[in-house]
């Protein structure tokens, strides 16, 4: 997939494209409003990654040229403003997803794997990992084409493992994933705890290879290699 | 109570309690007019008859018309002094009893004395002095209602200036960017009014538009490093093998680093609350925000056995942003949740006018002055970050309900009263 990063903060866009390399995306990174422009009048992109706040204009005025020159591709905005009227005016404009800084990268590759399931596959929507499938449109889960039980809890935990596969995934992001601002995060770690449990029970009785690692209290990585 | 009205009242029991004492003043002056012109013509009269009898021997004349009567009464003795009083005659034909002046005295004629009284009819007189009063009555009163109704409409003409700043002041959003454009006046006094306001916006508005630029500006030179941190301690951890005394110092990093997150953009919306940067308002409906809210809970709820009951009114709505009803109810049950006990209780009610959530715990009160203090937590929980209930006062603040804190039968009971 091919990603076009507009982020002002370099570290940050460096830290994006690290993450997400190995993941088989060509990651290209802009740090300004006009050179966002003049990439995207150029090339076609299947995702774009856009700040807000860049130093000489407003993301949500790039989002409204995409929408107006009627280019393609998904885009997720990624702001310090946590404010609902962002927010929505974002989402409103034709944003895909809304992420608040500090985000955690787990969420916003999960974020871009399901925009790249959603160009990728047109109809049949299935995700095949080794021995397992997944239907995302209708949340379900298969292990060697038995059906995992799952409440809706598991099913999101392991499409999160999936989408971030090979990585440590700490706790912290795995709640705020499941839970958003619901949950205060320690409180979490508890179920999170218990969530997996189950998960990698119901995975292992199904027959799957046991992927999941635990991480040193720290997180857990859902381990293919 | 306005002032036109004030004023109206105070100016018509004034004019009201002169009338009535001018009136009583006007009747007795009349009277006692009436009755010495009346006494005179009677001593003339007096004098008349004196004259009379003393040249015709006891016959007395008619008297000259029918409003007088002459009563002659031979005497023992003659009566010393002339006597004027008021009496009742009942008059057989119009079968009434008829006010009359009478004036008494004693006349020796050839030794005889007589008593001799002059009737003289004060009904004309009367009838005259409540005519004067009815027509005086009818004058005052058209002229109260002239003077009200003026000073009403005038006044009107004037305050208009004065409605016209207090329902902008009202209506006045600092969010809205409106001018804040009121109306010229020729009284002074508005116009001073008028020019003090408006200097006193201008500068609300600039303080404000500081004040809002700096906490927008905070949240994004806080919140981006700390992006950084934060993505850079993920990739860390994604660089290969490490000790796990290495992966416990990187964990504990990230956990502060997003720790330090969230109170940043925690103090933030407390900021935004105050400055009132949620202008949107619309019908929210609380059962709505329970039914979600206690889904995602569903986890706690259940480890900790908690006996959730609810009673919610499903038509309850209240006026207020959906996002800080959200907050408010979210942060007052994820509270009620966090410090409950395990097989605890927890009571949800919804009514017209209140909100209440009520909750097992600690079994002795807690002080309700620390309570919604920001950074303030029981020591069983420290991993809180203490600004739930403080967010929850900030948000009743802004729109006036009230929020109160209650321990009975062992239950903490917060109660927002909207």
């Amino acid at each position: 997939m091919k990603i076009l990063i507009i982020e002002d903060e370099k570290p940050l866009s460096d830290a994006i494209v690290e993450y997400l390399d190995g993941e088989g995306h060509l990651c290209e990174v802009v740090y300004n409003f006009q050179d966002a422009v003049e990439k995207i009048e150029l090339y076609l992109y299947d995702c774009m990654v856009v700040d807000i706040n860049l130093p000489d204009g407003s993301g949500l005025d790039l989002i409204r040229l995409l929408k107006k020159k009627a280019i393609p591709g998904g885009i997720i905005v990624v702001s310090a403003r946590n404010s609902l009227d962002n927010r929505i005016e974002g989402l409103e404009i034709g944003a895909d997803h809304y992420l608040t800084k500090p985000f955690h990268l787990a969420e916003l590759n999960a974020h871009l794997k399901s925009i790249h399931r959603r160009i990728s596959y047109n109809g049949s929507n299935e995700l095949i990992l080794n021995e397992i499938k997944l239907i995302p449109d209708e949340h379900r889960a298969f292990v060697l084409d038995k059906e995992l039980v799952l409440t809706k809890k598991e099913y999101e935990l392991l499409m999160f493992f999936i989408s971030n596969k090979n990585k440590v995934i700490t706790k912290a992001g795995l709640a705020e994933h499941l839970w958003g601002d619901y949950m205060d995060s320690a409180d979490s770690y508890d179920f999170i705890y218990t969530h997996i449990k189950n998960l990698r029970r119901e995975l292992l009785k199904k027959g799957c290879n046991d992927y999941i690692k635990t991480i040193y209290g720290l997180g857990y990585k859902f381990d293919l290699t | 109570m306005r002032l036109l009205t004030k004023t109206t009242l105070n100016l018509l029991s004034i004019s009201l309690f002169i009338y009535l004492f001018g009136v009583i003043a006007f009747y007795y002056s009349l009277r006692i007019q009436v009755d010495s012109n009346v006494n005179k013509e009677m001593e003339k009269r007096k004098s008349n008859i004196d004259r009379q009898m003393k040249e015709a021997h006891s016959s007395v004349a008619q008297p000259p018309n029918q409003n007088e009567m002459v009563m002659v009464k031979p005497v023992e003795k003659a009566a010393i002094a002339d006597r004027f009083n008021d009496t009742l005659i009942y008059n057989r034909e119009e079968q009434r009893y008829q006010l009359f002046r009478q004036l008494g005295f004693s006349e020796t004629v050839s030794n005889q004395a007589y008593d001799i009284r002059i009737f003289k009819s004060l009904e004309e007189t009367d009838t005259l002095i409540i005519r004067i009063i009815t027509i005086m009555t009818v004058l005052v009163i058209l002229l109260i209602i002239a003077l009200l109704v003026v000073n009403r409409y005038s006044s009107r003409l004037v305050w208009s200036v004065f409605y016209d700043t207090v329902g902008k002041i009202n209506r006045y959003d600092l969010n809205t960017h409106e001018d804040f454009a009121l109306q010229d006046s020729d009284v002074k006094e508005f116009a001073d009014l008028n020019r003090v306001l408006k200097t006193m916006t201008e500068r609300i508005k600039n303080d404000y538009l500081n004040l809002k630029e700096y906490t927008e500006n905070a949240s994004h030179e806080i919140q981006t490093p700390l992006a950084v941190i934060n993505s850079k301690l993920e990739l860390l951890l994604q660089s290969g093998e490490m000790e796990e005394k290495q992966y416990k110092t990187l964990a504990d990093a990230y956990e502060a680093s997003i720790r330090l997150s969230k109170y940043n953009s925690t103090l933030i919306l407390l900021a935004k609350i105050e400055n009132k940067q949620f202008p949107e308002s619309k019908k929210v409906f609380p059962e709505a925000i329970f039914k979600e809210l206690l889904d995602n809970l569903d986890d706690l709820i259940h480890d900790k056995k908690i006996e959730v009951v609810k009673h919610i009114v499903p038509d309850v709505t209240l006026q207020m942003n959906p996002y800080l009803a959200e907050m408010l109810i979210v942060n007052l049950v994820k509270n009620a949740v966090r410090h409950n006990v395990k097989g605890g209780k927890l009571i949800l009610e919804v009514n017209e006018g209140f909100i209440q959530i009520s909750n097992s715990g600690l079994k002795i009160p807690l002080d309700e002055n620390l309570l919604f203090k920001r950074f303030y937590k029981s020591s069983a929980s420290p991993e809180s970050l203490g600004l739930g209930l403080s967010i929850v006062q900030k948000i009743c603040e802004l729109y006036g309900f009230k929020v109160s804190y209650q321990f009975d039968e062992g239950l903490h009971r917060l109660r927002v009263s909207f």
